[in-house]
């Protein structure tokens, strides 16, 4: 006797068509009409690998043209069967592909690619994370380290932070505009420090003991802490420049003393 | 929202949106592109709400899944209703996902008593959280369902009708599925609840080619077609004049093509008023 299959089972079925060209899918239930079954769902499985792919092209534009159309593709149709859509909103597909990257064997020629995709991915946090007032430029800073109170520096909700092992930055500017001279990939890995300025993602490499306090900072630790973590990279560290620099991009969003508790 | 022609408001044309301030009828956007905390679109459209009606259409909130609706998704979209307060707000007819997994399309449904009743049932569920009526949108297809219990036009009908929201009856969307299911596209407009259509979606199709039987994909990226342009005269002349709204998705072109193409639109609405009067 056929059954028909129940609504959970057959939209099982025909996502896991969408997902594996392998899988059976609901054919049974597909209407022909002059077209095989499968013919049919291909057309949708096709058209989901197209938003997909053409969602991560978008989201990774300097590892597109870092590695090209053909072998962007087909890793990002990988990347697809391996970590199918967890959203009905695509701006949330596309945050493990580093990772799915760093797993390819072809990435042993290519180290510095999953950190270009890392960074991509900061990019697209950075551009659409929360909207802030930022502490206005009248804070004497010379006042705030003179303080014994220990303060917390809040910073913007843009802000990523990205220690590269690679020189990340140089090679995500070299992927957007390639300039005729051959880059050169024998640097160290940079530190780089992602923010929104009007409305567009601005990028900084910033020296390891910078992005030490800005990153503390960041994680909610108080002003003493953040400096001595820049310290323990740099003794000469200079946190008034940092800080300074950090009001002057307009990343500070408020200082006020930590609660003890 | 005025019974005018709008664009869909797309990325590549907000800057020129924002300087311009172009005279556009009103504007319609994805509601998921609202769905970030923060960023640019937010800001340009906060401005631009200012100046155009707007309409949030949805694409991510899978009406028709078998299991339970996605909590947060809704959650967010009244949280850019209540802060855009859209005239219009609208979702497919469709399924996109089952157990957290998303195609991020939009899928077919078979025409059966259950799914209409799932579907009436998701409305209810939707509009009583958003605290007012939603138009479901007509999607195109490339395959049939076995069995069925209603023709589409009829299914469609008894949605809207049953769960008590409005339509947006995409006209392109059933030439796209009249030429790939084989029937007759103003029968299926004779059949929709006249009152209930608040708005009309127009967009291109593209032509499969090399298969045995024709086949339209609904790929938004290029102009109307003339079929679509005679069947919207049709479904303006049976619904009155509709707020109406170019999409364009894919190989966008230069602004001025979609305003060219609202124009168009626009003739047809106005040509039905001057007849009408």
């Amino acid at each position: 006797m056929h059954t028909e299959p129940s609504l959970p089972d057959w939209q099982r079925q025909f996502l896991d068509a969408l997902y594996d060209a392998d899988a059976r899918g609901p054919a049974a239930a597909v209407l022909g009409n002059g077209l095989e079954p499968d013919a049919r769902l291909r057309i949708y499985r096709h058209s989901s690998e197209a938003i997909h792919t053409g969602t991560l092209r978008i989201t990774y534009p300097a590892v597109l043209a870092l590695v090209g159309e053909d072998y962007f593709d087909q890793a990002a149709r990988g990347y697809r069967h391996a970590h199918p859509s967890r959203s009905g909103n695509l701006q949330a597909f596309g945050a493990g592909f580093a990772g799915y990257l760093e797993m390819l064997p072809d990435m042993r020629e290519l180290a510095y690619l999953p950190d270009v995709a890392r960074l991509e991915w900061l990019r697209q946090e950075s551009a659409l994370a929360a909207d802030a007032e930022t502490a206005g430029p009248d804070i004497a800073i010379d006042d705030l380290l003179d303080t014994d109170a220990l303060l917390q520096v809040a910073l913007h909700p843009s802000i990523r932070l990205l220690a590269g092992a690679h020189p990340v930055l140089t090679v995500w500017r070299y992927a957007m505009q390639p300039t005729p001279e051959r880059l050169v990939l024998d640097g160290e890995g940079e530190h780089v420090v992602l923010w929104r300025e009007a409305g567009e993602v601005a990028m900084a490499a910033v020296d390891p003991a910078s992005f030490a306090c800005i990153a503390s900072l960041a994680h909610g630790h108080a002003l003493d802490a953040a400096h001595a973590a820049a310290q323990a990279r740099d003794p000469g560290f200079d946190l008034a420049a940092c800080l300074a620099s950090l009001f002057r991009q307009s990343l500070v969003t408020a200082i006020h003393p930590l609660n003890a508790s | 929202m005025p019974a005018r022609a709008g664009i869909g408001l797309r990325a590549p044309h907000v800057a020129r949106v924002l300087a311009e301030r172009p005279p556009i009828a009103w504007l319609e956007t994805h509601s998921e592109n609202l769905f970030a905390a923060g960023g640019g679109f937010h800001h340009a459209l906060r401005r631009i709400r200012a100046d155009y009606p707007l309409s949030l259409h949805g694409v991510g909130l899978s009406l028709g899944s078998a299991d339970e609706l996605d909590r947060a998704h809704l959650r967010r979209l009244r949280e850019i209703v209540d802060r855009y307060e859209p005239a219009l707000v609208s979702e497919h007819l469709c399924w996109g996902a089952l157990d957290g997994r998303h195609s991020n399309d939009l899928l077919p449904l078979p025409f059966t008593e259950e799914v209409l009743a799932l579907l009436v049932s998701r409305i209810g569920q939707v509009q009583d959280a958003l605290g007012r009526e939603i138009l479901v949108e007509n999607i195109s297809t490339y395959l049939r369902f076995e069995g069925g219990d209603y023709a589409e036009w009829d299914f469609v009908a008894a949605v809207v009708r049953r769960s008590g929201c409005a339509l947006l009856c995409d006209v392109n969307n059933i030439h796209v599925n009249s030429v790939n299911h084989g029937f007759d596209p103003r029968a299926y407009l004779r059949a929709l609840p006249r009152a209930a259509v608040k708005e009309i979606h127009l967009a291109g199709f593209t032509r499969k080619d090399g298969l045995p039987v024709p086949l339209l994909i609904d790929s938004h990226s290029r102009r109307v077609d003339a079929a679509v342009w005679e069947l919207y005269a049709d479904a303006v002349a049976l619904f009155g004049p509709v707020p109406t709204l170019i999409e364009w998705d894919q190989d966008i072109p230069q602004l001025e093509v979609l305003l060219d193409e609202a124009a168009l639109a626009q003739e047809v609405l106005d040509a039905h008023r001057a007849f009408a009067a």
